[in-house]
């Protein structure tokens, strides 16, 4: 007899392999038209291929809906895409490399984790001297629950040998020209931590094309490119993976830098962990207030660690109040927060927030520059007018 | 024509007229130029005009970028490759005003906006 268990297993993985709403020609970039199904109000930062950017003011909810959520692709999304037909491998220093479809993915155990997923050059457009790349301002970063089988599980039904170090990941992004194909790896103890998951689901659905259906690496509080998407392979190394987007790509330098320096590879190190951050989501940038009396409302979040507090300043950070942390709470996952703020009077203000995180760790005022505009963290701030 | 056929056409009619619309939102162009044609074909293989368009840089890291693209498999002629620099350092250098991008939309019923 069937157990209810096994049940909604069989009648998941059913869904997910046999889902009829899933076209097996994929949503294809038409260059003439900025339709982009499921994707309503983004900025388009670009749209071949596609980036997409969430208006801060959409950040008001502690999960962000799949709709509203960013999409950061280095390549093009895979062109077709058959469930039937998909497979990952997990192979390299394992004692025992095995295949899973997709049915037999979705029969192993789930487990859920609300991460905050940040694209690692959030606040790029915002370095002086500018770099080179998506020119993202605030809202390369998001909220919300992935569900999927451990990571873990699946490496330890592989048997890793002792050698093995790092884990890689591979996708099905479509590579054009000669650029290097975007594959990259995380260490063993990452790999292997209860939380890194090989999800299948997004806020209790299968995983969105854009977003990497129908499994994506998900590795919690780390930027968002440890998390291939449209995954199709594992393999355990020996060590880092080499590769353009292990080096020089995604690596910040070792040692404090001037604005517009350049640095050698060999004094760079992995971006790994999300640093502590926040954003004032309301009131916008630029807003005339009919009144003196403000709530204040943003969201902040510090990759691996807690928020412990945030502050927010009206008076260019002479003095700081503390804000309220508000609503839900999961290790991995941003804090709302919000304060209640009266204008001293009418005129013109900047209201600044800057977060703590349980290391102790607090936002700087201005961006760490480096080369690639990785990780900044410096306080936001926003321009309002008030009237009253 | 009666109210209620109006009331039934009118929003057949903006919903045509809101398709077409969209469905006319045109990708951006690199801007005129004497490396326009070229630009685009370099480029358009991999990726739209967008990225180029956003990007606020000085010669040297349009340098880097355009040998970087050229090892990627963007095709320049090496007699173009100091005009294309030119091209983009003059058009998206560090003094020029910032890009305003569009936004998505979820199907083809509302228009494009900035």
């Amino acid at each position: 007899m069937i157990s209810r268990r096994n049940f909604l297993r069989t009648a998941s993985a059913a869904a997910l392999v046999g889902s009829a709403a899933y076209p097996l020609a994929a949503w294809a970039p038409d260059d003439s038209s900025l339709v982009i199904p499921g994707k309503e109000g983004l900025i388009v930062r670009s749209y071949r291929f596609l980036d997409l950017e969430t208006p801060v003011e959409y950040f008001n909810t502690w999960l962000t809906p799949s709709g509203h959520f960013f999409v950061r692709n280095h390549m093009h999304e895979p062109s077709t895409l058959d469930p039937a037909e998909w497979k990952l491998s997990i192979s390299g220093e394992v004692d025992k490399p095995y295949t899973l479809t997709l049915a037999e993915l979705s029969r192993v155990e789930k487990h859920s984790v609300v991460n905050t997923l940040e694209c690692a050059g959030n606040g790029r457009a915002y370095h002086s001297p500018k770099v080179p790349g998506i020119q993202w301002r605030k809202g390369a970063v998001g909220t919300a629950r992935f569900s999927g089988p451990r990571l873990r599980a699946l490496l330890e039904r592989a048997a890793v040998k002792p050698t093995g170090k790092h884990v890689m990941f591979r996708g099905l992004d479509e590579v054009p020209g000669k650029v290097p194909p975007f594959i990259r790896s995380i260490p063993i103890e990452k790999a292997t931590d209860a939380d890194t998951l090989v999800a299948t689901h997004m806020n209790s659905a299968a995983l969105p094309q854009h977003h990497g259906f129908p499994a994506r690496a998900l590795v919690p509080g780390w930027i968002g490119a440890a998390s291939c998407k449209w995954l199709t392979e594992i393999k355990v190394l020996e060590r880092e993976f080499e590769g353009n987007f292990m080096s020089p790509g995604y690596r910040m330098p070792n040692q404090p830098l001037q604005p517009g320096d350049a640095v050698k590879p060999e004094d760079t190190h992995p971006v790994t962990v999300l640093n502590v951050k926040s954003l004032i989501c309301s009131p916008s940038d630029g807003a005339n207030l009919k009144s003196r009396i403000l709530d204040i409302q943003g969201v902040a979040w510090a990759g691996e660690s807690d928020i412990i507090r945030v502050e927010v300043s009206a008076d260019g950070g002479a003095s700081w109040q503390t804000a309220r942390l508000a609503g839900d709470h999961a290790r991995y996952a941003w804090r709302i927060w919000n304060f209640k703020w009266k204008a001293p009077s009418s005129g013109d203000f900047v209201i600044a927030a800057r977060a703590t995180d349980s290391q102790g760790h607090t936002q700087p005022f201005a961006p760490v520059w480096n080369p690639s505009g990785y990780l900044n963290n410096a306080i936001d701030q926003v321009r309002v007018h008030v009237q009253a | 024509m009666s109210k209620h056929k109006y009331l039934t056409i009118l929003p057949v009619a903006i919903l045509i007229v809101s398709c077409v619309w969209a469905q006319s939102a045109r990708a951006p162009e690199l801007p005129a130029g004497p490396m326009q044609a070229k630009a685009t074909t370099a480029c358009a293989e991999c990726h739209e005009p967008r990225i180029i368009l956003q990007q606020r840089l000085g010669k040297a890291a349009w340098t880097r970028e355009v040998d970087k693209m050229v090892k990627w498999g963007a095709v320049v002629a090496p007699q173009d490759r100091e005009a294309l620099i030119d091209y983009f350092s003059t058009n998206f250098g560090v003094d020029q005003k910032d890009y305003v991008p569009d936004r998505s939309v979820s199907a083809g019923g509302k228009k494009a906006t900035k």
